[in-house]
């Protein structure tokens, strides 16, 4: 069970997650930083809301109304090539 | 071929009348229906896994189907990063799967050489790949 992959991108366990976070007493964005859960091609929308999950079972810490985790825009990576007005 | 199709659905009848196209994934030519993504042309030929993860190995298939995780992304025409599940496959398209990359910097922080003597002794005949250095 704590083998669950959470973040897919990088690779990051239940198991990660859960020791960072207990070992730092840390805040989700610093578990991000740390293990880098959420910060892989996703840009971690897929993991975030588990991520956030995790960090109130361990430490208490409530997810916000904001967007958790700091995320910054592109909403989806873009390529240049698209900026740039090519189709794919 | 086309093992895994669902060819008469219950509810939303028989599938007929498909036009056929012709793809290759990793080199070797599949046919999948017009209108297909290349994830479902791929699954309908029994193919699960798109790609494998770039530093460790670990296979990577359909995950979400729905465009929003890129763990189906593919190499598709020479271009990087395309979604397997959002792009309809065309004919004659050339689908890469996602490849094992060198991890020049996997180990932990104590154990970085300190020399590019000491990187070239570390790393002699251990790693695949162009060395990033």
């Amino acid at each position: 069970m704590d083998q669950t992959i959470i973040c897919r991108c990088e690779e990051v366990s239940l198991q990660d997650i859960q020791n960072t976070a207990i070992t730092y007493n840390c805040s989700a964005r610093e578990v991000k930083l740390r293990t880098r859960a959420g910060m892989g091609y996703c840009g971690g929308r897929t993991c975030r809301p588990a991520v956030d999950a995790v960090l109130e079972a361990v430490t208490g810490e409530k997810a916000g109304h904001d967007i958790p985790m700091k995320v910054q825009p592109p909403v989806r990576p873009v390529s240049l090539a698209i900026l740039g007005g090519k189709m794919r | 071929m086309m093992t895994n199709r669902i060819l008469d659905h219950p509810v939303l009848g028989k599938l007929e009348n498909q036009k056929t196209v012709t793809f290759t994934f990793d080199g070797v030519p599949y046919k999948g229906f017009e209108g297909d993504t290349i994830a479902s042309a791929l699954l309908a030929n029994g193919i699960r896994q798109l790609r494998v993860h770039e530093e460790t190995g670990a296979p990577r298939a359909i995950y979400c189907n729905i465009g929003h995780c890129f763990e189906c992304r593919v190499t598709v025409n020479q271009a990087q990063g395309v979604r397997a599940c959002m792009t309809s496959v065309e004919e004659n398209m050339t689908v890469e799967s996602g490849k094992l990359q060198a991890a020049p910097f996997e180990s932990a922080p104590e154990e970085w050489p300190r020399t590019y003597a000491e990187f070239e002794q570390k790393n002699k005949g251990k790693k695949v790949g162009v060395p990033h250095v």
